[in-house]
C-alpha cells in the first residue's frame, strides 16, 4: 500500500541504474571543459601540496634532531608555502566546483522542463504534479551537496591516495605493504553493503516526493478541504507520510552510521600495524625516525580520503538515485516523432475524422466517428455530459491521438503533421480556463506575445467584456493571483476567450466558452462573434443553445457516437436527442 | 519568535549563526535528552580521537628512545582508543540524524497544520508552488544546519578547546601562539557571514519561484500546448534557474575566499609552533616527540576550523529558509477550527445589512434577505457581480466587513467554524477531486458512510449509472492520475460528495455549469425530493434552473433584488435569448 503509487510511477518513468546515471553525469560535467580542467588542476594541486607537507615536516624534524637551524627555517618556510598554495588552489576549487555543480543542476532542470513541454498529454494523467515537481527541484538539489563538496573530494582523495602510496613505496616498500593490508577488508565491506544502501536512499527519495505530492494536492484542494471541514483528516494523512519519511531516513542513517564507525576502526588497525611494523623496521635499522613519523602521517593522510570516500558513498548513492529520477523525465519519449515532419502546416480545405475511436484506457470515449469540418464552416457539438464532446476537441487539438482510425488535415494524416505548426493554426478556449500568475494583460498576451495592450483593449471593447472586468481594482493591469484565484470563474472564461481571439486564428475551438458567463454578456459576445468568425473555422461545444445561432451545422454526440447531424431548425423539428435537450432548457420544467 | 533579522552588534553577530538552532529547539522539546546524549558522545568521541596523536607522539618518542615494547603498548592503545571513538561516533551520527529528522518531522507537521487552517485570503496571496518549496526545501535547509550543528559544532568547538588544553600541557608557549589565531578566525567568520546573507535569501526565493513555475506549467500544460507557448515557457523557467545559478556563484566566490582563509590562519599558527618549538628543541637538545604532537594537533583541527566556515554557510541558508517558513507559521491568518459541542445550525438563513469589500472595491452593499428553512432559492446576476462572494460568506470562507448573517437565531460568527461548515455544504465552481477512488471522493466529508449511502448520494447526483458502468465501479481511481472524467462528471461527483453530509444548507455555486440542462434538472428535482428539509441556494445563469426555484434573487452591482421568475419577465439578467433562438431559421 505505502508505495503503490511510487512504484507505478517508477515503472512508468523508467530509472537508470546508479552507475550508469553516474557515468552519464560525469560526461555532462566534463563537457564543460574549461571549468572541469580548472577543477581538476586545483584539486590536484591541493592534493599534491597536502601530500608534500608531511614531508616538509619530516625534514624539519630531522633538522631539529640534527640541530640544523638553517634547515629547520628552510623546511618550515616550505611547510607554510604549501599551505598558501593550498589556499589559492582551494579557492579555485570551491568556485569551479560550484560552477560545475550548479551548471549541471541548471541544465538538468532545464532539460527536464523542456522535455515536459513535449511529452504526450497523457503523461500528466499518469504522474502526480507534486511528484514531478519534487523530481525536478528536490532531486536536483541532492546533487548540489554531492557535486560541490564531494566530487572534488573524490578526485583529490584518489590523487592523494596515489601520491601517498607512491611516496610510501619510494621510502619503504615493506612498510607500505603493511599499511595496505587493510584495504581489501575495506573494499569487501563496502561492496557487501552497496545494494542495501541504494535501496535505502531510493526509499528516502520516494518519501520526500510523496510528501511534496501530498502537499501539492492539499494546497490545490484547500477549498474543498475547508468546505468539508476535514482538515484534521488531512493532517492525519500527512502525518502518515511524514512518519514514513522519518523512518526511511532513520533507516538509511542506521546503515550509514554503522558503516562510518567500522571504517574508523579499520583505520586504527592500519595505523597500529604501521607503528608496530615500523618499530621492527627501525630496530632492524632499515628506516629512520623521521621516515616513521612521515609514515604515520601518510597512513592518516591516506585514510582520511578513504574514510571520506566511504562517507561520500552514502551521499553518492543518494545523489545517484536523485539524478536517475531526473534523467527519467529527460528521457521520457516525446509525443510521436512529428517534430521531424514537414516544418509548416497549412489548412486549405478540410479536417476529416475517419472512423475515429478513442479510449482513455477503459471503455471507448469515442467510437466510429466520421465527420468533416470544411474550411470556413462553423460546427456545433452538443450532447449530454460525458458524451465525448471535449474528447473530440482534444483530438482535433492533437492532445491525444486516435486509438483507431485517422484524422486527416487536407487529406494528410494528422500524425504526419508538425504538432507545433499545426497548433499555430488553432486557438482553443478550453473548458477549464487555466490562468497564470500575473495581470489580465499578461494572461492574454501569453498566447500572442507580439500583441499590444491597445489591441487587447480593442478586443475587450469589441466583445463588450469591459463590464465583466469592471470590479477589478486596477482594470486589466490587476494581478489575478495564482491560477487566477482572485477572479470569478466568468472572468477567467472571459480572459480565456480573449486569449484565443488575440491570436486571430484560422480555426477556433470553443469548449463551453460561456458556461459561467451571464446571458446578457454572452449575448453581446455572440453578437460580435459572427463578424469575427468570418472566414474562420469554428468548432463550438456547448450546452447553451443561445450560441447555436453561430453555427452552420450541429453534431449531436451520445455515449461516444454521432447520433444526429444537421442544421439547427431541422434537428429541432425532428424528435431526437437535440430536440429533447432543447425543450429542457427552454421549455417549462414540467415539459415532457 | 526567534529574531532572524538581527542587527546585533559586535560579538553578538557571531551568535546569530545559532539563530536557527534556537528555532530548532522548539521542535525538539521532548527529545532534548537525545541532543544531550549526542553532545556528550561527541565530546567523548573527540576526546578519544585527540588521544590518537598523543599516543602517536608517545610511540615515536619510544622509538627514538629505543623502547620497542612501548611501541606495541601504544599501538594497542591507539587501536582501542580509535575503536571506542568509532563506536561512540556511531551514537553521534545516528543521534544527530535522529535529532534533525525529528526536528524536520515536527516542523513539517506544524507547517501543515497551519497551512490547512489558513484563511482563503492567504492562498490568494501565496502560490502553491512557492508554498510547496517553503514546506519542503526551506525545511530541508534548516534541517541540514541542525544536523551539522548537532553532530559537528560541539565536537568542533571542543576539539579546539581540547587542542588548546593539550597544547598547554605540552608547552604553554604553543598554546599562546594558538590564542592569537582565535580572534582572527572569529573576525573572518563574521565578515563571511554578513556578506552571504542577502544572497541566501535570494536563492531560497528563486527556488520557490522555480517550484511555482513548474506547478503552473504542469497544471496548465494544455494551455501551453494549445497556444504553442513551449518556447516562451522554457525561457521563463531558464530565467529563474539562471538567477538561482548566479546567486550560487556569488556565494561560491565568497566561500572560496573566506572559508579557505580559515585553515590558512591555522597553518600559520602551526608554522609558528614548528619554528618556535624546533628552535627551542635545538637549543635545549630535548626530544622531538612533543613538537610532533603539537604540529599534529594543528593538522587535526585544520579541517574542523574550515568546517566552522561551512557551518556559517549552512546557517545563512537555514536562516533564509526559516524566515520563509515563518510566513506559514505566523498564526495571523489562521482559522480557529476547534469544535464546540453545539448542535448543527438549523432554521432560516438571514443576511442583515451585509457589506463586503475587496481592497477598495465594494463587492456587496447592504445585502439583506431571508431564506426559509427548506426553501429552494436561485441566485443569478451578471458575471462578477459578487454572487460567489455572497455565498462564500455563509460557510465563512470570507467574513463580512459589516452586518450579520444568522442561521436560526444564531450569528454564524458565534459558533465554531467546524460546526458551521458541518451544517453548510458548499459545492464550488472549480471542482477538486482528491486522488483516490470515487468512493473515497464521495465520502470525503463523511467517511463513516457505507456503500449504500454513497450510492444513494451518487444516485441523486445522477452519476451512479456512470460509476457502476465502470469496471471497478466505486473503486475506480480518480483525481490526478485517475481516469479522465468530463467536467460535468466531476461536478456531479462533487455534488454527491456534498449531499452525503446531509447538510442543513446546500450551496451550489454554479456547480452544474458543465452538466447538460436535462441532467441538471433531474438532479435538482431529486435533491428537492430526497433532502426536503435542506435549504438549497443555487447560483446559476440557467433559465431552467431558475425556473425550478421557489424564489429567485438577482445580484447586480452589489445590490440584491428579489424577483419571481416568470417566463416573459425575466429577472434582471434572466434569459431573454430564448426568443432570439426561436426566431432563428
Amino acid at each position: 500500500m505505502a508505495y503503490e503509487y511510487e512504484e507505478q510511477e517508477e515503472k512508468f518513468i523508467p530509472m537508470q541504474k546508479g552507475s550508469k546515471a553516474f557515468r552519464r553525469l560525469v560526461k555532462d560535467i566534463f563537457s564543460m571543459k574549461r571549468d572541469s580542467t580548472i577543477l581538476v588542476i586545483a584539486v590536484l594541486t591541493t592534493a599534491i601540496a597536502a601530500t608534500l607537507y608531511p614531508l616538509a615536516l619530516a625534514f624539519a624534524i630531522n633538522s631539529v634532531i640534527a640541530g640544523n637551524l638553517a634547515n629547520l627555517y628552510f623546511y618550515a618556510a616550505i611547510f607554510f608555502m604549501l599551505y598558501i598554495v593550498q589556499f589559492f588552489s582551494n579557492r579555485e576549487r570551491t568556485i569551479s566546483s560550484t560552477i560545475l555543480a550548479q551548471s549541471v543542476i541548471k541544465s538538468l532542470r532545464e532539460r527536464a522542463f523542456e522535455n515536459l513541454q513535449y511529452v504526450p498529454v497523457t503523461f500528466f494523467g499518469r504522474v502526480k504534479t507534486g511528484y514531478l515537481i519534487s523530481r525536478i527541484t528536490n532531486d536536483g538539489e541532492t546533487l548540489s551537496e554531492f557535486l560541490t563538496f564531494q566530487l572534488p573530494q573524490v578526485i583529490s582523495g584518489i590523487a592523494t591516495v596515489i601520491v601517498s602510496i607512491s611516496i610510501m613505496f619510494h621510502y619503504d616498500f615493506n612498510l607500505t605493504l603493511y599499511a595496505l593490508i587493510v584495504i581489501p577488508v575495506l573494499m569487501g565491506f563496502t561492496i557487501s553493503l552497496q545494494s542495501k544502501v541504494r535501496r535505502n536512499y531510493l526509499r528516502t527519495r520516494r518519501a520526500i516526493a510523496a510528501i511534496t505530492g501530498n502537499l501539492s494536492e492539499n494546497i490545490n484542494a484547500i477549498r474543498t478541504i475547508k468546505s468539508f471541514n476535514v482538515e484534521e483528516k488531512m493532517e492525519q494523512r500527512f502525518d502518515g507520510l511524514n512518519t514514513t519519511n522519518f523512518k526511511a531516513n532513520m533507516k538509511a542513517t542506521l546503515l550509514a552510521s554503522f558503516y562510518g564507525s567500522i571504517i574508523r576502526i579499520i583505520e586504527a588497525v592500519g595505523i597500529a600495524i604501521v607503528l608496530i611494523a615500523g618499530a621492527f623496521q627501525l630496530k632492524a635499522g632499515v628506516t629512520s625516525v623521521g621516515i616513521l613519523v612521515a609514515f604515520v602521517f601518510y597512513v592518516q593522510e591516506f585514510f582520511e580520503p578513504v574514510v571520506q570516500l566511504s562517507q561520500l558513498y552514502n551521499s553518492y548513492q543518494s545523489s545517484m538515485v536523485g539524478v536517475a529520477r531526473i534523467y527519467g523525465i529527460i528521457d521520457f519519449p516525446k509525443q510521436s516523432a512529428t517534430e521531424n515532419a514537414e516544418s509548416s502546416a497549412k489548412f486549405h480545405d478540410r479536417i476529416e475524422f475517419r472512423d475515429v475511436s478513442f479510449s482513455y484506457g477503459e471503455d471507448d470515449a469515442l467510437s466510429g466517428i466520421n465527420i468533416t469540418i470544411r474550411k470556413g464552416e462553423k460546427i456545433g457539438i452538443v450532447g449530454h455530459t460525458g458524451a465525448g464532446k471535449t474528447t473530440l476537441s482534444n483530438l482535433i487539438m492533437k492532445f491525444y491521438s486516435p486509438t483507431d482510425g485517422e484524422i486527416l488535415l487536407d487529406g494528410k494524416s494528422l500524425s504526419q503533421v508538425n504538432t507545433g505548426e499545426y497548433r499555430k493554426l488553432i486557438a482553443p478556449v478550453l473548458q477549464e480556463p487555466f490562468m497564470f500568475k500575473g495581470s489580465v494583460y499578461d494572461n492574454v498576451l501569453f498566447s500572442n506575445p507580439g500583441a499590444t495592450r491597445e489591441q487587447i483593449d480593442a478586443l475587450v471593447g469589441r466583445f463588450s467584456l469591459g463590464e465583466i472586468f469592471r470590479n477589478l481594482p486596477e482594470g486589466l493591469r490587476t494581478n489575478i493571483g495564482e491560477m487566477g484565484r482572485n477572479l470569478s470563474e466568468g472572468q477567467r472564461q472571459a480572459i480565456s476567450i480573449l486569449r484565443a481571439f488575440i491570436r486571430d486564428p484560422e480555426i477556433l475551438i470553443l469548449d463551453e466558452p460561456t458556461s459561467q458567463i451571464d446571458p446578457y454578456s454572452e449575448k453581446l459576445i455572440i453578437e460580435s462573434l459572427s463578424d469575427f468568425l468570418k472566414d474562420k473555422t469554428l468548432v463550438l461545444i456547448t450546452h447553451r443553445f443561445s450560441m447555436a445561432a453561430l453555427v452552420d451545422k450541429i453534431i449531436v454526440l451520445n455515449e461516444g457516437t454521432v447520433v444526429e447531424e444537421g442544421e439547427f431548425q431541422d434537428l429541432l423539428n425532428s424528435d431526437g436527442v437535440f430536440h429533447h435537450l432543447y425543450t429542457i432548457q427552454y421549455g417549462n420544467s414540467g415539459d415532457s | 519568535m526567534v529574531d532572524l533579522s538581527d542587527e546585533t552588534k559586535g560579538l553578538g553577530k557571531i551568535f546569530a549563526v545559532f539563530g536557527p538552532l534556537a528555532f530548532g529547539l522548539r521542535y525538539l522539546r521532548e527529545r532534548k535528552w537525545v541532543l544531550a546524549i549526542v553532545i556528550v558522545s561527541s565530546v567523548i568521541a573527540t576526546l578519544f580521537r585527540l588521544l590518537v596523536p598523543i599516543f602517536i607522539g608517545d610511540a615515536v618518542t619510544s622509538v627514538e628512545k629505543v623502547q620497542f615494547s612501548n611501541v606495541e603498548y601504544y599501538s594497542i592503545l591507539i587501536f582501542v582508543v580509535s575503536s571506542v571513538s568509532g563506536g561512540v561516533q556511531f551514537i553521534v551520527n545516528y543521534g544527530s540524524q535522529y535529532i534533525s529528522q525529528t526536528y524536520a518531522y515536527n516542523l513539517r507537521k506544524d507547517v501543515f497544520s497551519h497551512l490547512v487552517r489558513k484563511q482563503f485570503g492567504f492562498f490568494e496571496e501565496q502560490t502553491s508552488g512557492d508554498l510547496l518549496s517553503r514546506s519542503t526545501m526551506d525545511i530541508e535547509a534548516s534541517r541540514n544546519f541542525i544536523l551539522n550543528t548537532a553532530s559537528q559544532l560541539i565536537p568542533t568547538l571542543f576539539l579546539i578547546i581540547f587542542a588548546f588544553v593539550f597544547l598547554f600541557t605540552i608547552n604553554p608557549y604553543f598554546a599562546g601562539i594558538f590564542t592569537i589565531a582565535v580572534p582572527i578566525l572569529i573576525f573572518i567568520g563574521i565578515i563571511f557571514q554578513r556578506k552571504q546573507r542577502t544572497h541566501w535569501r535570494r536563492i531560497r526565493t528563486y527556488y520557490g519561484q522555480m517550484n511555482e513555475q513548474l506547478q503552473e506549467n504542469i497544471v496548465g500544460n494544455r494551455v501551453v500546448r494549445g497556444f504553442s507557448a513551449e518556447e516562451q515557457e522554457r525561457k521563463k523557467f531558464s530565467g529563474t534557474t539562471g538567477s538561482y545559478y548566479d546567486e550560487y556563484i556569488i556565494v561560491a566566490k565568497l566561500r572560496g575566499k573566506y572559508n579557505n582563509l580559515m585553515p590558512l590562519v591555522v597553518s600559520a599558527a602551526a608554522t609558528g609552533i614548528l619554528l618556535y618549538g624546533g628552535y627551542t628543541d635545538v637549543i635545549s637538545a630535548s626530544v622531538v616527540g612533543p613538537l610532533v604532537s603539537a604540529v599534529n594537533i594543528f593538522n587535526l583541527i585544520s579541517f574542523p576550523v574550515s568546517f566552522l566556515g561551512r557551518l556559517i554557510v549552512f546557517s545563512e541558508n537555514a536562516r533564509a529558509g526559516i524566515s520563509r517558513i515563518q510566513t506559514v507559521l505566523d498564526p495571523v491568518q489562521d482559522e480557529n477550527l476547534e469544535s464546540g459541542d453545539q448542535q448543527r445550525l438549523r432554521g432560516n438563513l438571514k443576511f442583515h445589512d451585509v457589506d463586503f469589500k475587496r481592497g477598495d472595491t465594494e463587492i456587496l452593499k447592504n445585502i439583506s434577505f431571508e431564506v426559509k428553512a427548506g426553501e429552494f432559492v436561485g441566485l443569478t446576476g451578471r458575471t462578477a457581480a459578487g454572487k460567489s462572494t455572497l455565498v462564500n460568506l455563509i460557510p465563512r470562507f470570507y467574513d463580512a466587513d459589516s452586518g450579520t448573517i444568522t442561521i436560526g437565531a444564531t450569528d454564524i460568527r458565534k459558533v465554531s467554524l467546524a460546526m458551521l461548515r458541518r451544517s453548510v455544504a458548499f459545492v464550488p465552481q472549480e471542482i477538486n477531486l482528491i486522488s483516490g477512488t470515487i468512493k473515497e471522493n464521495i465520502s470525503f466529508g463523511s467517511s463513516n458512510d457505507g456503500l449504500e449511502t454513497i450510492r444513494w448520494a451518487a444516485g441523486i447526483a445522477r452519476i451512479s449509472d456512470f460509476i457502476e458502468s465502470l469496471p471497478n465501479s466505486y473503486e475506480t481511481m480518480v483525481g490526478e492520475r485517475g481516469i479522465t472524467l468530463s467536467g460535468g462528471q466531476r461536478q456531479r461527483v462533487a455534488i454527491a460528495r456534498a449531499l452525503l453530509t446531509r447538510p442543513e444548507i446546500l450551496i451550489l455555486d454554479d456547480a452544474t455549469s458543465s452538466v447538460d440542462p436535462e441532467t441538471e434538472l433531474e438532479i435538482l428535482r431529486e435533491i428537492r425530493k430526497d433532502l426536503s428539509g435542506t435549504t438549497v441556494i443555487t447560483v446559476t445563469h440557467r433559465e431552467s434552473a431558475l425556473r425550478f426555484s421557489d424564489r429567485v434573487f438577482s445580484l447586480n452591482d452589489g445590490v440584491l433584488t428579489e424577483g419571481e421568475f416568470r417566463e416573459k419577465e425575466p429577472v434582471a439578467s434572466g434569459d431573454f435569448l430564448k426568443g432570439e433562438n426561436m426566431e432563428e431559421p
